[in-house]
């Protein structure tokens, strides 16, 4: 017991400062991540079951997971600038901090020596043992004291989940095209009836930036993605296309000719 | 094993509890409204769900003036002091929604993006036009909802719970204004961050008096508190966390830094909803816990909260001296209203109780009014917020002008005026004893705030406007609700008795 | 165990939250440090649970992870939207409001 608490104690407060001076927020996400599970743990130590199962499954596995895909929406390499934007901030704040460490921890120590507080706890075997498990005394708790409060709590799902789609979710202001239609557009012009050329498709390339070549030797402006023409970061091959135009044309006479005419 | 059957089934007082279930129902249908109707039904709809489930929830709260009770298994208390902040909250909800249904002041529409999803400034943004983001009213009805249970909360945890519910959807609505999208944008990002920083606070604070007493519901911590009144210092610590969350939603110095920001960045009807009702919410809820749960305690508070109801005043007035935005100013006065009403508080007896509750009901009427009137005051650009855009309003307008002025020197506290009753009730709760000292300084801030409120209102009428500002006609709503603000301003100051009489009938917190 | 000493822990981990808060200039993180100190605040309560006895604390830490999780969905969709307008998530790039 005591061994637990010492291991998972050290570990949640090393994840804590990993979480708060890692430079990058990914590795913050993951130190945070190791001092909930290691607070899952110390919830069963003290038996509180379900409560650290629930840790696991909701906190670390959902909660943190979210973070993760956020960081990845944002940026994975992002990093803070460590330029402090108002002087003597950092400094100030770490001595506030410091200062609520010290007193808290006063507090507490004060209050293991006083008689108020149980240094031998209660514990809770009789509170488990009453409903015949954690599980079904929280959940005594939970439908009957509690009820109203649990059921409002349900006003905060249904909030979290409209506020995401509200912020979150694009309206499309046109309406989408279907199958039909695209497959009759597609048909009604012969230029685009056999599909549009692929990119790449010029011996030496295979890129995706690099364009087609239609077959009497011009560039395809429709095979590049749009992304990438408005950009400009597509690869300009007429240079390419002249060389070998020039090549084509020296080693066959008679396209020269016709070239001519 | 298992729990013991039959269950028995924990008994909810429906009658007792509609106003809180009739808004919370309404903002669930009007959820289902919105996944199942087209937008130009949903235009009208939703508006009138709210109206309609707000007048029914008030006549509840009216219905329920004599009751005393502890309702749904002791989460709830209805008694006097609840009633009245219901009541008052939902009056002052049925404002804010007046205001945010506004459209006419604005050519582009009411004051919420059209759609909060697009980017500021793109062509989806343009293409989106006028159309109504109708996902504001479910949002607005569940924080009246959060709103109505804070008060009313009779242990930490529902008080907990409330506290969220009302705050996820402000910090989403403040973050969709129509015009000025990345300021409002930033301000919901700022208000968030210090808003999940206060509620961490509050967490701890329980969690830390619940260690010290054994007991999350009220009554069980006072009665622990009396039970042992040296229970020393880890109570001491949780209550002092507990009232810094607590003063972070009001507003109070020195966590006060969020509120101009916010007010700033948020659309005016969302602002102006804002300062009134959540102000009412949370200073019920803390003149519940302070009173109720630690009363036994008083001595542990008193001086800190001394401090910074002084703070507070000081703060508000001086900062809003250098203010050149009318949005700040006001909500640096704010600030200092926070204190002044915190000076009831401090007095810790009933008369401390009806003070700051008169104060709260006569100050959510007025700062609704005086937010709403900003709406009018526009430029080519929007709203126009700058203080020297302000010079000169009389020649344009001398009905905003003067509706206005009144406004400011109510809040100033002169006298005839409901700002007058309200300060003479906090502060004759405060007065005799060592609190006396927190009211000389209230009397400093009066001034100083009476000073530059004349410097605005003596701008507004004797100097050279800008041509470019107009003011709007506003429709139905806006007037209405400036009107509310006017008449309770005159009313409650001409004949004062008719609030305090109302205050006192109530009573005192029900443990 | 004793329980001060998991109040203790509680507590350091409570103020390594605060430091993240006030120290960190990326949105996600402070609201990282953030979501240590309602951990913190949740040990906290289920070592007072166990102190006294009742199971209370642990309904009550219960619910904090509910309201937890639901406060993430709203404040991660805020950020994204910041994120999505300024392509930025740093706390000094959305410097337009000034005190």
């Amino acid at each position: 017991m005591i061994a637990v608490f010492w291991v998972c104690a050290v570990l949640s407060v090393a994840g804590g400062f990993g979480m708060v001076f890692s430079r990058k927020a990914v590795h913050s996400a993951l130190w945070l991540a190791l001092t909930m599970i290691n607070l899952a743990v110390l919830y069963v130590s003290q038996q509180a079951e379900f409560l650290g199962i629930v840790q696991v499954v909701v906190y670390t596995g959902a909660v943190m997971m979210l973070f993760l895909f956020v960081l990845m929406i944002v940026g994975v390499d992002s990093s803070d600038s460590l330029v402090e934007t108002i002087r003597g901030h950092r400094l100030a704040s770490v001595a506030a901090v410091l200062a609520l460490l010290v007193l808290v921890l006063t507090m507490i120590n004060q209050a293991t020596q006083s008689l108020a507080l149980n240094i031998v706890p209660t514990g809770l075997e009789g509170a488990n043992a009453d409903e015949g498990g954690n599980v079904q005394g929280i959940a005594k708790l939970l439908f009957g004291r509690y009820v109203f409060a649990f059921e409002v709590t349900s006003a905060l799902l249904i909030t979290a989940a409209l506020g995401a789609m509200v912020l979150a979710h694009r309206d499309r202001l046109t309406r989408v095209p279907g199958q039909e239609e695209l497959s009759r557009e597609r048909l009604a012009d012969p230029a685009t009836a056999a599909g549009l050329p692929a990119p790449g498709v010029y011996a030496r390339h295979n890129a995706v930036d690099t364009p087609a070549l239609l077959p009497d030797g011009s560039i395809a402006e429709n095979s590049l993605p749009g992304a990438l023409v408005l950009r400009g970061t597509t690869h300009d091959v007429r240079e390419e296309v002249a060389v070998t135009r020039a090549a084509e044309l020296a080693s066959d006479p008679k396209q020269a000719q016709e070239e001519q005419s | 094993m298992g729990v013991q059957l039959p269950f028995p089934t924990p008994q909810i007082e429906y009658s007792l509890l509609l106003p809180v279930l009739v808004i919370l129902g309404a903002a669930v249908v009007s959820v289902l409204i919105e996944a199942v109707a087209a937008e130009s039904l949903r235009r009208t709809l939703q508006p009138l769900l709210a109206f309609g489930s707000l007048a029914i929830a008030l006549a509840g709260c009216v219905g329920l003036w004599d009751q005393r009770q502890v309702v749904a298994q002791g989460a709830l208390v209805v008694d006097g002091p609840t009633v009245i902040l219901q009541g008052t909250l939902l009056i002052l909800a049925v404002l804010g929604a007046l205001l945010m249904m506004e459209s006419r002041v604005d050519p582009a529409g009411d004051p919420f993006a059209a759609r909060a999803s697009t980017i500021p400034g793109s062509a989806d943004e343009r293409g989106f036009g006028a159309r109504r983001q109708t996902e504001v009213w479910p949002l607005f009805l569940f924080a009246v909802g959060g709103m109505l249970m804070f008060p009313a909360a009779n242990d930490l945890l529902t008080a907990f719970i409330a506290l969220e519910v009302f705050s996820l959807p402000l910090y989403l609505l403040t973050g969709m204004a129509r015009r000025r999208r990345l300021l409002s944008q930033e301000a919901a990002l700022k208000y968030f961050v210090l808003g999940a920083f206060s509620s961490a606070v509050f967490l701890f604070g329980s969690a830390l008096i619940y260690a010290a007493t054994g007991s999350l519901d009220f009554a069980g911590i006072a009665d622990a508190v009396s039970a042992d009144p040296t229970s020393g210092l880890l109570l001491s610590a949780g209550v002092a966390l507990l009232l810094a969350g607590m003063l972070f939603k009001v507003g109070a110095a020195p966590f006060h830094q969020w509120s101009p920001d916010v007010y700033q960045g948020a659309p005016t009807a969302l602002t102006a909803f804002m300062s009134a009702a959540t102000k009412v919410a949370a200073f019920g809820a803390l003149l519940r816990v302070m009173f109720v749960a630690l009363g036994g305690a008083a001595w542990d508070w008193q001086p800190a909260v001394a401090v910074i109801a002084g703070l507070s005043m000081l703060v508000g007035a001086i900062t809003a001296v250098v203010q050149s935005d009318i949005k700040r100013v006001l909500a640096y006065s704010s600030v200092a209203h926070a204190g002044f009403i915190l000076t009831g508080v401090l007095a810790a007896s009933p008369k401390g109780l009806s003070g700051s509750l008169v104060y709260l009901v006569a100050y959510g009427f007025v700062t609704l009014a005086a937010f709403g009137l900003l709406t009018v005051v526009r430029s080519p650009a929007g709203e126009a917020t700058d203080v020297q855009q302000w010079a000169g309003l009389a020649k344009k307008s001398p009905v905003t002008a003067s509706v206005f002025s009144l406004l400011l020197l109510t809040m100033a506290g002169l006298p005839l005026t409901s700002g007058f009753t309200a300060k003479f009730a906090a502060w004759s709760a405060a007065w005799g004893g060592w609190q006396t000292g927190v009211v000389v300084i209230g009397a400093v801030s009066s001034t100083i705030a009476a000073a530059f409120y004349l410097r605005i209102i003596v701008s507004m009428w004797f100097s050279e406007g800008d041509d470019a500002v107009v003011v709007a006609l506003p429709g139905l709503g806006t007037r209405t609700v400036v009107g509310v603000g006017v008449a309770s301003a005159v009313v409650f100051g001409v004949a004062p008795q008719l609030l305090l009489g109302l205050v006192d009938g109530v009573g005192v917190f029900l443990r | 165990m004793s329980p001060a000493a998991y109040l203790a822990l509680a507590a350091v981990l409570f103020s390594l939250g605060c430091t993240g808060v006030l120290l960190r200039r990326n949105a996600i993180v402070m609201f990282m440090s953030v979501e240590l100190m309602l951990n913190a605040a949740n040990l906290a309560l289920v070592t007072a649970s166990r102190m006294h006895g009742n199971l209370d604390g642990q309904v009550f830490a219960f619910f904090s992870m509910t309201v937890a999780a639901a406060e993430v969905v709203v404040g991660l969709a805020i950020i994204v939207q910041i994120f999505r307008s300024r392509r930025s998530a740093s706390i000094d790039d959305a410097s337009l409001l000034k005190l």
